[in-house]
């Protein structure tokens, strides 16, 4: 019985994850074609209307919108993103290319926002009322309201230029991953110092703390054993949110310090008007949103059986 | 302690700076990466500011902006339609081969091939055919006589046929080989391309050993590498950029006028500037030297024609337009109801939009009205190329036909078959097709200057200001920016 519902729940969901997929490869086509014929763009400007004639049947823009629509549907069935009208190689190689660099720049700035978010959320809440948790308080809204195009150039300033410790922009080494990491993460580290906070002060108002200090159990051995292991579940739940704030952040981030991820190559790629790279990218990120609700969807009733089983979950 | 670990990290820091300048290395920061290191495919500073030293091109330009011999040694006009290029010999491609007149052939023809989809067929396509003679002679065949052929050569590069046809075109993009001073070593996507000096190099060899060409799209972090000793010449930055260059002996900015135009497209078929006056009120209020030196303060130089000292075509006799807002008034308060009539002043996020709303402003002061259309780039090329009916009263623009001839500039933007032109003028019309049919020097001149001056007279148009580049660079650099914005590598050098 059970089985069977959840097969449905599968098919159920599945399907609306299909829905909603072709809903945005159809406002991703139309969208990109209203915003003008890019072949004015790809050519110089001294392009007489014979030579953008020619250059729209090269790129098959000349055929009827509904017959390039069904060729992008067909195109999306079989994961094929075309081919970059400026690069002239495919979208799929160009995009598959900087996936490593946003990857290792997101890891960064989450161990960033965990590693100093986390333990500022615990000290405020341990010292709430007192002046130290409002100064710290300060300094993590200062960090959240700081522009990233401001903090990361500011940085660069000050590290690479006047004190010449790291490199002040590019990638290769561990060092040239620190500025841009300290810079996306100080958004996130913001919301997680606050959520720590929030939850560890939600777990000290509970009776088993009580109860702990009753029996004289130190700050320490309380925090460590069991307040931080109660306070974790929003906190884990936030970072799933967090990793999509992350790559949408990182397109300021990797601009400012020439980090070659996804974020730079979309400024890149609009500049350029390479629309198909772009189109690319739009889909990715749609893609792997639409994927990552649908595999929370399935795991949540896997972990949890009270959810219910309606579809509707 | 704290002393010690500083004055560790202080020498790791200067070591690392330090090491590039021993290895005479040089590192350019680029706004962008290269679209393509194919120099038949994309057209962009950022591609040839790569590719132009992987390749040698038929012709070049020195410093000075006169055609000089490359691949071709000499040349010389058979007839009205044939040109005839005698091929250096000696040269060999990166590979070892020889360069031949067929591969200069097979380049002609590739990318004059429309099936082969090069962005810059415009510039080529008046090219018809192209043939071995001699052995080592080309003949360039064009429909009808052509002044602007040689100005084009210039950007026409020599690639291997027999690589290129054994490879295909997207190997050779990825890994492409030419003839120039410089090798392609490697293209890290994104990121940056490094280029080893070609020590067989037929001409003058380059002095770095080595050149990395960065992709760096903020100019706020293509100036701090500067600063840092990261980078030894960066492109593209503004004079806000520039000043934080100030007062630091370490780094210099260098900075020429380019061949790009800066202008105000009028629409003659709609009012308020379908009537002279009104055109000439424009012009009057516009203050082009506030334009220059109070905004954009790169070595930007006040135009009087559409075309700059760096064209072929550019007269020095026509006289700047006068600045005086006071007169410009006393017209409008002449006819105000016209003045005030409504008016767009169309431009793109591409163009500086300091410079578009000071124009506004200026013109309001004097009685007009203008509102600003901003859109992006596909909406605003669709306005201004319409006709004259759909088309916005006003256009902000900036001209570069990379050619240095007054063809590519006033054809373009003054000739009724145009369709960037709103002027339709038969007198002008017949002066630039005199122009650009006869090879006689003097004559295309002649017309040009002209055309020029019944522009200044009518106020067809107004152009505003010759546009400059500037580059960031480390005081050692030794590089001299030219108007066709070239960066050859082979022409810097480094003090030791």
């Amino acid at each position: 019985m059970r089985r069977s519902r959840l097969f449905r729940f599968l098919l159920y969901r599945g399907g609306q994850a299909l829905i909603t997929a072709f809903g945005v490869v159809t406002l991703v086509f139309f969208i990109q074609r209203l915003s003008g014929d890019p072949t004015a763009l790809l050519l110089p400007e001294t392009a007489t209307q014979a030579d953008i004639e020619a250059m729209r049947v090269t790129l098959g823009l000349d055929r009827s919108l509904w017959l390039q629509y069904v060729d992008f549907l067909g195109d999306m069935l079989r994961f094929d993103l075309g081919r970059s009208f400026v690069q002239n190689i495919s979208v799929w190689e160009i995009i598959a290319s900087r996936i490593p660099q946003t990857l290792q720049l997101a890891a960064g700035a989450l161990a960033v926002a965990l590693l100093i978010g986390l333990p500022l959320g615990l000290v405020m809440a341990l010292t709430r009322g007192r002046l130290i948790s409002r100064i710290i308080m300060g300094i993590v809204l200062a960090f959240q309201s700081m522009p990233t195009f401001w903090s990361g150039i500011m940085m660069i300033l000050v590290f690479a230029v006047w004190l010449r410790w790291l490199p002040s922009s590019g990638t290769g080494t561990l060092a040239h991953l620190i500025m841009p990491s300290i810079a996306l993460g100080l958004l996130s580290l913001a919301t997680y110092a606050r959520i720590t906070r929030a939850a560890v002060v939600d777990e000290l108002a509970k009776d088993y703390i009580r109860s702990a200090r009753a029996r004289g159990v130190g700050t320490g051995r309380m925090v460590h054993k069991h307040l931080l292991r109660n306070s974790l579940i929003p906190i884990v739940s936030i970072t799933a949110l967090e990793i999509s704030q992350l790559l949408a952040g990182a397109v300021i981030v990797e601009t400012v310090f020439a980090w070659p991820g996804l974020g730079l190559l979309t400024v890149q790629s609009i500049s350029s008007r390479d629309f198909l790279v772009v189109q690319g990218i739009v889909l990715l990120g749609a893609f792997v949103t639409i994927f990552a609700s649908l595999a929370a969807d399935i795991l949540y009733t896997i972990v949890d059986p009270r959810v219910r089983l309606t579809g509707k979950a | 302690m704290k002393h010690i670990i500083k004055r560790v990290l202080g020498f790791v820091a200067l070591a690392l700076v330090l090491t590039p300048a021993v290895a005479r290395d040089i590192t350019i920061d680029l706004a962008g990466e290269p679209s393509s290191l194919d120099p038949h495919m994309q057209w962009n500073p950022d591609s040839y500011y790569v590719y132009r030293n992987i390749f040698d091109n038929l012709v070049t330009r020195n410093n000075a902006g006169d055609i000089v011999p490359q691949i071709a040694t000499e040349w010389e006009q058979l007839s009205d339609t044939e040109l005839s290029l005698t091929i250096r010999e000696g040269v060999t491609f990166h590979d070892g081969s020889p360069l031949t007149a067929e591969d200069v052939v097979y380049s002609v023809k590739r990318i004059t091939n429309p099936d082969f989809g090069s962005p810059q067929l415009g510039q080529f396509n008046k090219i018809a055919d192209a043939n071995v003679v001699d052995g080592n002679k080309v003949v360039l065949v064009t429909a009808s006589p052509y002044p602007a052929l040689m100005a084009q050569l210039v950007k026409l590069s020599i690639v291997p046929m027999k690589v290129v046809e054994t490879v295909g075109n997207e190997a050779f993009n990825a890994a492409p080989v030419g003839s120039g001073p410089y090798i392609f070593e490697e293209w890290n996507r994104g990121i940056s391309v490094t280029l080893t000096a070609n020590k067989d190099y037929w001409g003058e060899a380059g002095a770095f050993d080595s050149a990395i060409f960065r992709a760096v799209p903020d100019a706020a972090t293509r100036v701090a590498d500067l600063l840092a000793g990261t980078a030894d010449l960066v492109v593209s930055i503004d004079a806000d950029a520039g000043a934080q260059m100030a007062g630091n002996e370490a780094v210099k900015l260098l900075s020429a006028p380019t061949e790009r135009v800066g202008y105000v497209g009028l629409n003659l078929d709609k009012p308020p500037f379908n009537d002279m006056q009104m055109r000439k009120a424009a012009s009057l209020a516009i203050d082009r030297l506030g334009i220059t030196e109070g905004l954009l303060q790169a070595g930007e130089v006040p135009l009087s024609q559409m075309a700059s000292p760096a064209h072929f075509g550019y007269s020095e006799d026509i006289p700047l337009f006068d600045y005086d807002p006071e007169q410009a008034r006393a017209i409008t308060a002449a006819n105000p109801d016209l003045a005030a009539t409504p008016a767009t002043l169309a431009t793109a996020p591409v163009f500086d939009q300091r410079i578009v709303q000071a124009i506004q402003q200026m013109l309001n002061d004097a009685g007009f009205d203008i509102s600003i259309s901003m859109s992006d780039m596909p909406t605003y090329l669709g306005i201004v190329r319409s006709e004259p009916s759909e088309n916005s009263e006003l256009s902000f623009g900036r001209w570069s036909c990379a050619c240095q001839d007054a063809d590519g500039i006033t054809y373009p933007t003054l000739h009724s078959d145009s369709n960037w032109s709103r002027v339709n003028v038969p007198e002008i019309d017949a002066l630039l097709d005199e122009a650009r049919e006869t090879l006689d020097k003097d004559v295309r001149q002649a017309a040009y200057t002209k055309v020029h001056q019944l522009v200044r007279e009518n106020f067809y148009t107004l152009p505003l200001y010759q546009a400059a580049v500037l580059y960031g660079a480390t005081a050692e650099l030794d590089f001299e920016p030219t108007a066709n914005e070239s960066m050859f590598l082979n022409r810097m050098s480094a003090a030791k």
